[in-house]
């Protein structure tokens, strides 16, 4: 399988404070990589390198063989192909759900409208909110409105999707209306990043758990050794307080 | 003086007079609010961007205007500035210049201050969805922050058709130019004054029921 994300020795700060350090992993298409640790330890930073929400320091993230450190690389371009999903959802509050989804379509792609608006109906049915297409953002539910942000994502037929902890501002009992979601586009083959709390997913899931520490990868394996046989202390000692 | 002093007939003398003044200040106010919105608007995202030569000249822009009186602005436009540009003096011209060039200092913070009221994920989620900068201030930021400003603007624009009385004294013909030339030829001060309080207090309040209005309907 080709390699779609490669992320080669990548450093990032704020100020003096390190957050990433060389970190390098690839990612392969159709692959749902899990990556789990302690807050602050850089895994959402690191998420968020993947589409330059944030500027890395040093070493190079390529997606499809793109450089994102190369002045010449279109950031508008890659995001159209990497779609992301937020903690805190980021709906537009003040466009309906239905336009949500379609903005960037009609804007960025420049689709037509009625076409644009048709795959929408068309994304909402998959995540079984179509008859919330004209309701506004704030009268959702934390669960809904997460639902809604993966159809605007997957909208603009990304090819690549990041996941940046997005259950972890549901209450608990719409976690698994949006884990259900994003384990069917996981069975489609989307190729995903996650970064996650929710470890019953990723042990079913992911098929690579990457688990980092202190702004580094300190190991990367399939959910079965990760979760029953790590390799790693340090790994172990996390899972004993998470699981 | 009493009540039974009090000459209402040089009011109706002179109010024709100081109704055209009025309609004076209304375009002079009208005019300056539009060219002072537009222009504050490039002003504040001079001011938010990144590089240097963009928001230096707009820091200094926003300080000098705000941080020197309104009358010396004023003088400055018409004696200095409009005669070099214009190649003549203008009293309309120089007020509705001042006045706009005033009021962009202040929308520019109430612009800046309406933008930056906007969650952060706003952005990202529109950068995340391939949107340009420009994009997702035209179609994400500023219809949410456009909300958020209309009271301030409200303000703003109450305290601009007040200010606009200060062009008298470069003889611009509006309410309070009448008002000081009434004054002047009766010899009175509470009729040709309390006309112009009154006027402009029916043109603020209406003002001010207008924007309450568009405040209910943004």
């Amino acid at each position: 399988m080709p390699t779609v994300i490669e992320v080669s020795q990548l450093k990032k700060a704020f100020g003096s404070n390190t957050v990433l350090k060389d970190v390098s992993v690839n990612v392969n298409d159709g692959e749902v990589m899990v990556v789990i640790g302690p807050s602050g330890s850089g895994k959402s930073t690191l998420l968020r390198c993947l589409n330059g929400l944030e500027e890395a320091q040093g070493g190079d993230i390529r997606i499809e063989g793109k450089s994102l450190m190369d002045k010449a690389t279109k950031l508008t371009e890659i995001r159209t192909e990497v779609g992301m999903v937020f903690q805190q959802f980021n709906l537009f509050p003040h466009l309906t759900v239905l336009d949500n989804i379609t903005l960037s379509p009609i804007k960025v792609r420049k689709q037509d409208p009625e076409k644009a608006r048709a795959k929408a109906m068309e994304l909402l049915r998959k995540v079984g909110l179509e008859s919330k297409a004209q309701a506004f953002p704030p009268s959702l539910s934390g669960g809904q409105a997460q639902r809604v942000a993966i159809a605007r994502a997957l909208a603009m037929e990304p090819k690549i999707m990041l996941f940046d902890e997005p259950t972890s501002a549901l209450d608990p009992e719409m976690v698994g209306e949006v884990l259900a979601v994003m384990k069917q586009l996981a069975a489609e083959g989307m190729t995903m990043v996650v970064v996650t709390h929710e470890m019953g997913f990723a042990r079913e899931v992911a098929d690579r758990v990457v688990f980092m520490e202190q702004g580094g990868i300190v190991e990367v394996g399939p959910p079965t050794v990760i979760f029953e046989n790590p390799q790693q202390d340090r790994t172990r000692a996390f899972l004993s307080k998470v699981l | 003086m009493t009540w039974m002093d009090f000459r209402f007939d040089i009011i109706i003398d002179y109010l024709p007079l100081i109704l055209r003044g009025a309609l004076y200040t209304i375009g002079i106010s009208l005019g300056s609010i539009l060219l002072g919105s537009i222009l504050g608007l490039v002003i504040s995202l001079g001011k938010m961007s990144r590089p240097w030569y963009f928001r230096w000249p707009a820091s200094i822009y926003i300080n000098f205007f705000r941080g020197t009186p309104l009358l010396v602005q004023i003088f400055l436009v018409h004696f200095c500035v409009v005669p070099i540009l214009w190649g003549k003096s203008d009293p309309l011209v120089a007020a509705v210049a001042a006045l706009s060039l005033n009021a962009a200092a202040y929308t520019a913070e109430i612009y800046r201050a309406g933008i930056m009221s906007i969650d952060r994920g706003q952005t990202e989620a529109a950068y995340s969805l391939g949107m340009t900068h420009a994009q997702a201030m035209r179609l994400v930021i500023l219809p949410q922050a456009i909300r958020r400003m209309v009271p301030a603007f409200g303000n703003e624009f109450i305290t601009l058709v007040k200010d606009s009385s200060l062009v008298a004294v470069i003889a611009a013909p509006e309410i309070m130019y009448w008002s000081k030339a009434m004054s002047a030829q009766y010899y009175r001060v509470w009729e040709p004054y309390l006309t112009a309080a009154l006027i402009y207090f029916i043109l603020t309040y209406l003002l001010g029921k207008l924007l309450s209005y568009m405040e209910r309907k943004v």
